[in-house]
């Protein structure tokens, strides 16, 4: 009986915690995870547009970016419960594919948002030009360590699409520098500890290495401890991803030399505004590209780019 | 005589509390949501927790022996990637996934003989089996998800019955996942091989008493490998059906997924003392997480309240028990 009743008051206090509203467009925004501060930029990029519209963001999405399984069975509830229009970043390019058919098949719009899948079922990829934004990253690095020498890479999940696309952008870049040789390539899983012991091996193994790229947030905030742990900051050249506060009191202590900023509180904000146009019968870019800025100690202080950091940390 | 009422109302208690627990949590719902009582919303349910439930079939067996198997996760995600490896290489379906079934059997033989031969505490050779089972399905994959498998493979974790028998199947069951299908035929093959065979009731004999059970001649070591065998093949079965589910070889897959088997289980009434627990119990457990996360969806909950009220009915399951176990002890 006290399991029961126990059942009860939990379902119950559960029931206050919801809102109940009807008649408002819904929109679920799924993320690929729910603690890194990029993710919670997006967020209010998310809510700050439906607030704007008068629509409902519900935000929802798996803890890990590798929990596809849970993804997806989000996706499928909230088909079931029918919402207006579905602003998702896909946990695997592929995985997600005949989820996101279904809810076409629903009659509920699909935006793709940070990470693209390989399927033309989605109404518009709301995201960082990923190529380009690597590309520029390789330049960064280039001009760091003279154009020559040995350099490494942190992508973050093989297979995701951005980690995939940052990886080939990035030796696009290398490309015209035929003096900088790519010795390592090496996962970190989007997780700090992973990046920070992939970087700690790498280390060991070319103790000659220039510069390291890290792709993302996990992997630069990781890359950027085993790097000053071992007493090298400054001595090897560090380009990171994203723009978190710890990353941002990396740049400031010396430990990373620049960061490509993604913008993602527009991914967010035009995320939920493409998919409310295609709900009022508008026609959206197929591709919306949120662009990136190349932010070092230089330019950190001027006033551009502390708005963008700013936005980006509310 | 009241004594004696009173313990058949515990016994009934004892069983039916999980199911009741399931019942009231349907009942709230409906009335809290009007899409939680649809057919597509239970069989997504269903769908979502058939590879937990699958697992915590071998689970079960492992708990009632008063083991516990903290690999389940990772052995799922091996035995999906060595089916997956195998289909991407230019193998056929049928012996990938016959590959994975074995690799998942020669895990849990390997904690078998560990534990029953190498005397090891179950939980000490399933932890290094957890960290083994999932280095291996790095190692083989080099961390990438394995991707190209055939069209046709999707079936077994995405199809409906009405995909693979056509007639009068079709017209009565048809909407079936096939994932449900293979999880309500195995629990009942289980259940049967529990309560029926000789080797079910060694099992409880083992978890309640190893000394007695060894005295009454049961063969305690070569039942124990028979029993983590079991669980390893169906935790390479669930590997396989998640792996044609996300229609990849993910090595990351199941990260975690254990604690959700094992809380099934619990949930469902098994003791982690050994002895106690049924197959329908951990079906039910299973059923209860399914419902209450995608009841967590409906309602729009937050993940973060969701995970606090998975914790909240785990603790209560087993309070409510251990309580019962009191009152009748001081009687």
């Amino acid at each position: 009986m006290k399991r029961i009743a126990l059942l009860f008051l939990l379902l119950a206090v559960l029931w206050l915690g919801c809102v109940q509203t009807t008649d408002q467009v819904q929109i679920l925004v799924s993320p690929k995870g729910l603690v890194h501060s990029f993710w919670l930029t997006v967020k209010a990029g998310a809510e700050q547009a439906g607030k704007e519209e008068g629509a409902r963001v519900i935000w929802k999405g798996p803890a890990l970016e590798t929990d596809i399984a849970t993804q997806i069975s989000i996706l499928e509830d909230y088909i079931n419960k029918k919402v207006d229009a579905i602003v998702l970043a896909a946990c695997d390019a592929n995985a997600l594919i005949p989820t996101i058919e279904k809810a076409d098949a629903a009659g509920i719009p699909v935006i793709i948002i940070d990470s693209g899948v390989n399927s033309d079922v989605p109404k518009s990829l709301v995201a960082t030009d990923n190529i380009l934004a690597a590309q520029k990253g390789a330049d960064a690095l280039a001009g760091l360590i003279g154009e020559k020498g040995k350099v490494a890479l942190i992508p973050f999940v093989p297979g995701a699409g951005t980690s995939v696309m940052r990886e080939e952008g990035f030796k696009q870049g290398l490309a015209k520098y035929p003096k900088i040789e790519l010795v390592a390539v090496q996962y970190s899983q989007s997780e700090v500890e992973r990046a920070m012991s992939v970087t700690e091996n790498i280390l060991t193994a070319h103790q000659d290495l220039s510069g390291i790229f890290a792709a993302n947030e996990a992997g630069t905030i990781g890359c950027a401890q085993a790097v000053k742990s071992r007493g090298m900051a400054g001595k090897i050249k560090l380009v990171g991803f994203d723009a978190s506060p710890n990353e941002v009191q990396a740049l400031q202590e010396g430990v990373v030399d620049a960061l490509i900023v993604q913008n993602p509180y527009q991914m967010g904000y035009q995320g939920v505004k493409a998919a409310l146009a295609v709900l009022n019968g508008q026609k959206v870019e197929p591709v919306i590209d949120t662009g990136v800025t190349v932010v070092t100690r230089d330019n950190l202080e001027t006033p551009a780019i502390q708005q963008l950091l700013a936005s980006m940390n509310e | 005589m009241a004594e004696k009422r009173s313990f058949v109302l515990d016994r009934f208690l004892k069983k039916a509390a999980p199911f009741m627990s399931l019942l009231l949590m349907v009942v709230l719902l409906t009335l809290l949501s009007p899409y939680f009582l649809t057919l597509d919303n239970l069989t997504a349910i269903a769908l979502q927790m058939s590879v937990v439930a699958i697992m915590a079939i071998g689970q079960m067996l492992v708990i009632i022996s008063a083991g516990i198997d903290l690999a389940a996760g990772s052995v799922m995600a091996f035995s999906g990637v060595v089916a997956a490896l195998m289909m991407s290489q230019g193998f056929g379906i049928w012996p990938a996934i016959i590959a994975g079934l074995l690799a998942g059997l020669a895990c849990g033989l390997f904690s078998g003989v560990l534990i029953a031969k190498g005397h090891l505490p179950p939980f000490i050779a399933t932890l290094g089996m957890m960290g083994i089972g999932r280095g291996l399905a790095l190692l083989l994959t080099g961390g990438k998800a394995v991707f190209g498998l055939p069209q046709s493979f999707s079936i077994l974790g995405g199809g409906r019955i009405a995909d693979l028998a056509p007639g009068w199947i079709d017209r009565l069951a048809g909407g079936v996942p096939i994932p449900v299908l293979f999880t309500i035929v195995l629990a009942v093959v289980f259940h049967l091989l529990l309560t029926r065979l000789p080797f079910g009731r060694h099992i409880y004999a083992i978890g309640s008493n190893p000394a007695a059970a060894k005295l009454s001649g049961i063969q305690v070591p070569q039942n124990l490998i028979k029993i983590y065998a079991l669980n390893g093949l169906l935790c390479g079965f669930a590997g396989i059906v998640s792996a044609s589910r996300l229609s990849t070889g993910q090595p990351t897959a199941g990260t975690g997924a254990e604690l959700d088997v094992i809380a099934a289980c619990v949930i469902g009434g098994a003791s982690l003392s050994g002895g106690e627990g049924t197959i329908l119990g951990a079906m039910i457990g299973a059923l209860i997480m399914g419902v209450l996360r995608n009841g967590c969806n409906l309602l729009d909950i937050p993940d973060f309240w969701q995970r606090i009220a998975i914790g909240i009915i785990i603790i209560a399951a087993v309070f409510s028990d251990q309580y019962r176990k009191h009152q009748n002890k001081k009687i």
